[in-house]
């Protein structure tokens, strides 16, 4: 299983979102959502959203272990 | 020293600075910055706001952007601290401070630091207005800002 986290103004949309999911890469994640969270799957698809796995930067097509954290990360506003 | 630190805590400016200018008497220069939270976010005043972050991430993030501002100047020590969690209107939200032989070297670091930390760092700030909670977006003038130093590279 892949453990979901979503991060600043997605968590809004993923509120309803189990904490984990079955898939291969985080396209398919994104895939998988789809049905069931429209909105959520439409923030995640803006181009300005990163993707880490276990805490590195990824693209969509990166392989996923079983146990791996994908994030899903709006722009960043600290500072 | 390169310290970095993310707490829910406030930070004491003076610890910071003497921390830094104690590191060796080589030390010739120590720029600090400090940045606070604005009652206002899109000219509407605030009554409080949220910074949440992606632990361990961020730490990861802040020491990468550290290691590339000692690649770039000659640097005797670095501190970074980042608040987290509920904070109100005039608190302290951030602490750079750069120790270095000569003050250019800390003068453009600490711009650096901050330049990269908003911009790359991941933090996220949720205000509070009218009883409303919205998150802030983020600004071009920053990635303006980091852009900047890209185009600088030695």
């Amino acid at each position: 299983m892949i453990n979901l986290l979503f991060f600043g103004r997605l968590g809004d949309f993923a509120k309803d979102v189990p904490a984990t999911i079955q898939a291969s890469t985080p396209a398919e994640i994104r895939q998988r959502l789809s049905a069931d969270y429209p909105a959520l799957v439409k923030e995640l698809s803006q181009p300005q959203v990163l993707i880490s796995v276990n805490q590195l930067i990824v693209g969509w097509d990166q392989p996923l272990a079983d146990g791996s954290d994908v994030a899903f990360l709006p722009p960043v506003t600290g500072g | 020293m390169n310290s970095i630190r993310i707490q829910p805590d406030d930070f004491d400016l003076t610890h910071e600075y003497q921390q830094l200018r104690e590191l060796s008497s080589t030390v010739g220069a120590v720029v600090t910055f400090v940045g606070l939270v604005r009652d206002f976010e899109a000219d509407s005043t605030i009554d409080s706001l949220s910074l949440q972050h992606y632990p361990g991430m961020t730490e990861t993030l802040l020491q990468e952007i550290v290691d590339q501002a000692n690649k770039r100047w000659n640097l005797i020590g670095s501190s970074v601290v980042h608040r987290v969690g509920e904070l109100l209107p005039t608190d302290q939200i951030v602490f750079v401070g750069v120790a270095s032989q000569h003050r250019a070297d800390a003068f453009e670091a600490a711009q650096f630091i901050m330049d990269y930390l908003k911009t790359r760092a991941t933090f996220w700030k949720r205000v509070s207005q009218d009883g409303k909670q919205s998150w802030v977006e983020s600004k071009d003038s920053d990635a303006h800002a980091t852009a900047r130093w890209d185009s600088n590279n030695d």
